[in-house]
């Protein structure tokens, strides 16, 4: 197993390095850089004014000698400046590292929580009425982007109650209630997709593992629905579900983008595209590296309960 | 009475009908202290508080209360001229040796917000800086409006009170340029690289925070120079990307004032009727829609191409389409009563596409017929716009326009960094396009967009006599004698088609009943200074 974690490790370390290649080269293929904007929003172009900026900002040298000063930032923690801000690019994104990770959680637990249970149902009931009614349920969530959802709920709050969630972070040592109150609502828009999906999942698995011999056997023996269904079926089922799971929590964080800023969270997800908007490559090179940090981790994570779930995984040294 | 002027009246009128359903309470109470404002902010400040080195109100709005100027646009006079200026850091004001010298008495209880003196000193820096003078102090990386005090010969700081801009030639609208929120005054002893990241004002609110695109707070400054103000604790402004959450916002009572400029006509009726009693006053955005004509190379270096594209937009089916009537039309001045150097109505029926648009588009075809342009051989040519919504909408009415009159335009959307670089670059033929005027001036105005060789004229338009004309009103002492002169430059640059206006759009500026003195001019970016305003929460 450690052998297993440190050789995927290993791998994931020029994963990282081949991403870093392509962030860095599509960022710069992108039209106009910091320099263009900070005209645009002057009204007017100067071409030596630009090149002083470009000069200031380093972005005048080779590409090649940007990149490799790039990963120098990674490998010594200094993840550079932000030509925006003119501040420490990791000032700027520590806070909001916790603020996408929680939303990213808990719109996972929120997913989870109604996913596998009505899965479970939806299988157990096959072709019934509630089974129809789930199954309408989860292409329902499908079906609605999770921006689109999030927008219905600010608008319906504002027009049947006049509120709104806080719109600037509350922190939950200052007010765990309101801190709880502004991301259940987003949680809630971003889990219900992916709960859809997960029920899908969860359903047809359980479906086919319902049929083998083992499960029949199990009722031959007079074990009760509940034993046969949570204790044998389901836990042969998870297995695609948990994959899953690590795939919608990997897709979730780069996902966000729409619903944290519909909701004004102060996430790592909003924050890019506005870089993106900026051309502020220090930030949005690194913010990057992290997303695919989270998604290499987290399909670690599952890799790794795989054989926590089925005793029959093992891993090769 | 023609259809221009039945329609304009009609336009104006709207617009005042809707003023007065719109208004709220007069503001005629005694102001109280305490409270903090929540205001709102579309997007983080596009360069920190540096607003020598920016030219959008997203960075002018939220700084301007840390700073101040020597002079002011008067906070309660909604439309702005000379005749409204007050005194901020200067006390009083003189103009000397024939409009040649404007010397400025400054306050003497002025302290920067680090505790250090406000003198004559940090004028002098300030605009020597500016207007990039042989011996200035420091240089900004961006100087946006260097134009601005190009008749600028020296600032003299000849005591530690006293400042004395000394002129090449009059120039009476200079006190205008120092009054816009564009136009205050840095501190001599800091970095103006500094202002990119913090504030040191002399204003009245220091700043307390600012969360990197999440919100921006200020706290009252205890020792502002003016006794008694600001009446606020604090102001809280929130960065709000998404428009329809920065809508529900407002409507929820989580803000308390809107952004300049971002309310339509449409988000202001259903904000009324979710909540009647918002504050909405409809205003001049001081924003033009307009069509940028590259005039240096075929087929718009032919005075009779530019002028039919001119001719062939319907200026009113442009205001009703597109804004939903929030909009007046009006040549390069905002006309009255958003401006003060608009043409009037008699004289705006004489220029190409004002009149009766059957007509005008016949005209359109004469004029492209002339050109070689028939149906049977169609001009066909690319209208370049940024890639933002309000643009697109324009040049796609636009487009729908000309092919009316036979040319056949197809968009290409510009990317917002590529836009500038572009239009300045001239790499276009015909193009939609906004411009926002910092202050309602000539000299502003007509240099920036239309004198010869100015970076900010896309059309690349240039002609010796509208420029001499320029000249000359900037130094004509007599206001009638300048405004004719000014009326006379707006008439030529649109018969040469330079940059047809298409028209000034109308801003909805949206506050709760609570928020007192907080009065929009019909310029979005003189009137932030919040050192009036009071909260009757």
């Amino acid at each position: 197993m450690k052998t297993y974690v440190v050789q995927r490790l290993l791998i994931a370390l020029l994963t990282l390095l081949g991403m870093s290649m392509v962030i860095f080269v599509l960022l710069r293929l992108a039209p106009g850089d910091i320099v263009d904007i900070l005209f645009s929003t002057a009204g007017y172009v100067s071409p030596s004014e630009k090149q002083a900026i470009m000069k200031e900002l380093g972005m005048d040298r080779p590409y090649w000698v940007q990149y490799l000063d790039w990963l120098h930032q990674i490998v010594t923690g200094d993840l550079g400046k932000s030509y925006r801000y003119d501040q420490p690019a990791w000032q700027i994104i520590r806070p909001l590292v916790p603020v996408t990770l929680e939303l990213a959680a808990l719109s996972m637990i929120f997913a989870v929580l109604i996913g596998v249970p009505t899965g479970v149902v939806s299988a157990v009931r096959q072709d019934t009425t509630l089974d129809y009614a789930l199954r309408v349920f989860s292409l329902a969530g499908l079906s609605m982007p999770a921006f689109w959802l999030g927008m219905v709920i600010i608008l319906s709050l504002v027009s049947w109650f006049a509120w709104i969630p806080p719109l600037t972070y509350v922190s939950p040592m200052k007010d765990w209630k309101l801190h709880a109150i502004q991301f259940l609502l987003p949680a809630l828009a971003v889990g219900y997709r992916s709960s859809a999906l997960i029920m899908r999942i969860t359903r047809s698995s359980l479906l086919e593992v319902m049929r083998e011999d083992y499960i029949r056997t199990a009722w031959a023996k007079g074990q009760t629905g509940r034993i046969v269904i949570w204790r044998h079926a389901l836990k042969n089922a998870l297995l695609p579900v948990v994959t899953v799971i690590g795939i919608e929590f990997a897709f979730l964080i780069g996902g966000l983008v729409v619903t944290e800023t519909v909701f004004n969270l102060p996430g790592v997800a909003r924050f890019l595209v506005q870089a993106i908007l900026w051309r502020d490559y220090p930030v949005v090179q690194n913010l990057v590296m992290f997303i695919a940090i989270v998604v290499i981790l987290s399909n670690l994570l599952v890799d790794m309960l795989y054989g926590v779930l089925d005793p029959r995984v093992r891993y090769g040294g | 009475m023609s259809r221009l002027r039945i329609s304009r009246s009609l336009i104006v009128l709207g617009v005042t009908l809707s003023a007065l359903a719109f208004a709220g309470p007069a503001q005629s109470q005694t102001p109280k202290s305490g409270g903090t404002l929540n205001i709102m902010l579309r997007e983080d400040l596009a360069q920190g508080f540096a607003i020598h080195e920016s030219s959008t109100i997203s960075t002018v709005f939220p700084s301007s209360p840390c700073f101040n100027n020597l002079v002011y646009f008067d906070p309660f006079k909604p439309v702005e001229s000379t005749d409204t200026l007050i005194g901020d850091l200067a006390e009083k004001w003189s103009w000397q040796d024939n409009y040649r010298n404007l010397v400025f008495f400054l306050r003497k209880n002025v302290k920067w917000h680090d505790g250090k003196p406000f003198t004559s000193k940090d004028v002098k820096f300030t605009f020597d800086m500016l207007r990039e003078g042989p011996d200035a102090p420091a240089k900004l990386r961006i100087n946006p409006r260097k134009d601005w005090y190009a008749n600028v010969e020296a600032v003299e700081a000849p005591d530690p009170y006293t400042v004395a801009f000394r002129l090449k030639r009059p120039q009476p609208s200079l006190l205008s340029l120092l009054a816009t929120g564009y136009t205050p005054i840095y501190a001599a002893h800091i970095p103006p690289a500094n202002y990119r990241t913090t504030c040191v004002g002399t204003g009245p609110y220091k700043v307390k925070e600012w969360r990197k695109g999440e919100y921006l707070d200020y706290v009252k400054n205890p020792d502002y120079f003016v006794k008694g103000r600001p009446y606020l604790d604090a102001l809280h402004y929130v960065v709000i990307v998404e428009r329809g959450t920065r809508t529900a916002a407002l409507q929820a009572g989580q803000l308390d004032a809107a952004f300049p400029g971002e309310t339509t006509k449409a988000a202001a009726e259903q904000l009324k009727k979710a909540v009647p009693q918002l504050v909405i006053t409809p205003v001049g955005a001081s924003v033009t829609d307009n069509i940028i004509l590259n005039t240096k190379k075929p087929p718009f270096d032919n005075l009779k191409v530019r002028l039919a594209v001119s001719y062939a937009i319907d200026r009113r089916g442009l205001i009703q389409a597109v804004h939903q009537g929030a909009g007046v039309p009006g040549a390069a001045m905002a006309p009255r009563p958003y401006g003060v150097w608009g043409m009037a109505e008699k004289d705006l029926l004489t220029l190409p596409g004002y009149g009766k648009p059957a007509e005008m588009k016949d005209k359109a075809r004469k004029l492209l017929a002339e050109a070689g342009i028939t149906p049977q051989h169609p001009l066909r040519v690319e209208m370049v716009t940024r890639a933002i919504a309000v643009y697109v909408d324009m040049a796609s009415f636009v487009i729908n326009e000309l092919k009316q009159v036979g040319i056949e335009a197809t968009l290409k959307q510009i990317e917002t960094a590529q836009w500038h670089a572009m239009a300045t670059r001239g790499e276009y033929q015909i193009g939609a396009n906004l411009t926002g005027l910092g202050v309602d001036d000539p000299d502003a105005n007509l240099y920036e967009n239309f004198a010869c060789g100015s970076p900010r004229n896309y059309s690349a338009y240039c002609d010796e006599h509208v420029t001499k004309l320029i000249d000359q009103q900037s130094q004509e002492l007599d206001p009638k004698k300048r405004l004719a002169l000014v009326i006379a430059i707006q008439k030529k640059i649109e018969e040469d088609a330079a940059r047809p206006l298409l028209d000034h759009r109308i801003d909805y500026f949206t506050v709760w009943p609570h928020v007192k003195n907080l009065i929009p001019h019909h310029n979005i970016f003189n009137f932030a200074r919040m050192q009036e305003v009071w909260s009757d929460k």
